[in-house]
């Protein structure tokens, strides 16, 4: 089932996770750059954009303020493209990436409790030899794509089997509401938009 | 110091935050300082390692201003004046990560991020790429896919890597009187007009999506009620949901139940 494409598309999808919060921050992560991206992968260049628009505007009223982790637009991104790769509509596609982009920041922070853990260890070491500073951010580098692969790798797997498995059974009736829910994205996410302008400054 | 700052996050964790980031960041300085005083430097790493937490971007005026304070520490003469600057140091650590955090998050997150992105879903629909369609068009062109979505990378990292660079710049050569350079910028008057140009894409945009999503119909027809229902009841129930702070992700979830306990009565 996982074809060579679709491993492609987790890997690349938990380098461009990275960006969000470990390296970066360019915003090579953003829904809009990430999606059109690993759709080069999958060859879809109009599902690419489609979930990267949508996958913004759902997300765009949750900002990394503080301790606030938003869901991930990378995982949203590639559990959508990498479900409709395998022949899944993109309606039923994106509401597994929104829950995989749930699921994910939740097991993110779970990783950042643990972190310190094992932080407390390497700051004894940099605080010894100051150099190990580079081996420790390279470390963190490492295991945060490794995570990331995984946890992308294993959401889309079980998504995958599960609506390969279920599709002849879902009644047409469902797959319209999933649809009209689908379609209903955009403009829950330009609503948002206009109170996130709020001239509040000043 | 200035390629080191893209790592400042690695190691994030919610005890001490970016505090890793920030000791790689500032690491090849203080080597630097402290190369005739090598036995300093895991004291003064210590220091580092404790809690610090900011925008990351924004994150440069503190880098500059706890450089020029760490110069101040290592040319300290006497146990008394050292004592004193590194209080000063620690004192200008919190302040300034508050400060820039507010700063950022308002200007980055807050507005320059959606600016962004309403820019490149005018460029999107320009180019005829309609998204309010599920539909999806075949032979979508390299160059559609990516000129919008480029325009919005390029217009974001060029103020953000403009005020990282300058924000290094600035804050190492400024004193406490101009806040470490942070004065040097309006950031209300240019965040209050980003919200501005903001607001008013955002209504045009949905003025422009309404007119796409409803532009086919030549009668109204019971389809086209359905339409217009549907886009009412989200910008409406969307409204809401803001002002009750629930996120729109919840939204498109409690949707697609909805939609189909309507479907199945």
């Amino acid at each position: 089932m996982m074809t060579p494409e679709v491993f492609m598309l987790c890997v690349l999808a938990a380098l461009l996770e990275l960006d969000t919060t470990y390296a970066f921050q360019l915003t090579f992560s953003r829904g809009i750059i990430a999606a059109p991206l690993m759709s080069l992968l999958t060859g879809d260049l109009a599902a690419g954009i489609q979930v990267g628009v949508f996958t913004e505007l759902i997300f765009a009223d949750i900002n990394p303020l503080g301790g606030i982790l938003p869901p991930s637009a990378v995982v949203c991104s590639a559990v959508a493209l990498a479900l409709h790769a395998l022949g899944i509509d993109l309606y039923f596609a994106f509401f597994f990436g929104v829950g995989g982009a749930i699921l994910f920041s939740f097991a993110e922070k779970l990783m950042r409790k643990n972190r310190f853990k094992w932080l407390v260890f390497w700051e004894q070491k940099i605080t010894q030899k100051p150099s190990a500073v580079n081996r420790t951010v390279a470390l963190a580098l490492a295991t945060s794509f490794l995570m990331n692969f995984i946890l992308i790798f294993i959401f889309t797997w079980i998504c995958g089997k599960l609506m390969l498995w279920l599709l002849p059974y879902i009644p047409v009736k469902a797959q319209f509401a999933c649809k009209f829910a689908y379609m209903a994205v955009p403009w829950i996410g330009l609503a948002t938009l206009v109170p996130a302008f709020r001239l509040k400054t000043r | 110091m200035f390629l080191r700052s893209f790592f400042l996050q690695t190691g994030w964790n919610f005890m001490k935050f970016q505090n890793l980031g920030l000791t790689f960041v500032m690491m090849p300085f203080l080597k630097q300082l402290y190369k005739d005083d090598r036995d300093a430097l895991p004291s003064v790493l210590q220091r580092y390692l404790e809690n610090f937490n900011t925008q990351p971007v924004m994150a440069s005026f503190c880098f500059g201003a706890l450089a020029k304070q760490e110069e101040a520490v290592a040319r300290a003469e006497s146990l008394t004046k050292f004592k004193e600057k590194v209080t000063e140091w620690a004192s200008i650590k919190k302040s300034l990560s508050i400060t820039t955090a507010s700063i950022g998050d308002r200007l980055f997150w807050g507005t320059l991020k959606p600016l962004t992105l309403l820019m490149a879903l005018f460029i999107w629909l320009m180019l005829g790429v309609n998204f309010f369609e599920i539909d999806l068009p075949q032979n979508t062109s390299l160059v559609y896919a990516f000129c919008a979505g480029g325009a919005a990378f390029f217009a974001f990292n060029a103020v953000a890597l403009f005020v990282k660079w300058q924000g290094l710049k600035i804050s190492y050569n400024a004193d406490e009187s101009s806040c470490f350079g942070l004065t040097r910028f309006d950031w209300n008057k240019t965040i209050y007009n980003a919200k501005r140009i903001g607001i008013v894409l955002a209504v045009g945009m949905i003025l422009f999506g309404i007119y796409h999503y409803l532009k086919d119909f030549e009668e109204v027809d019971v389809h086209f009620v359905t339409r217009a229902v549907i886009v009412l009841f989200f910008v409406m129930i969307s409204f809401v949901t803001r002002k009750l702070r629930i996120p729109n992700m919840y939204l498109y979830l409690a949707a697609v139940v909805v939609f189909n306990l309507v479907c199945y009565l």
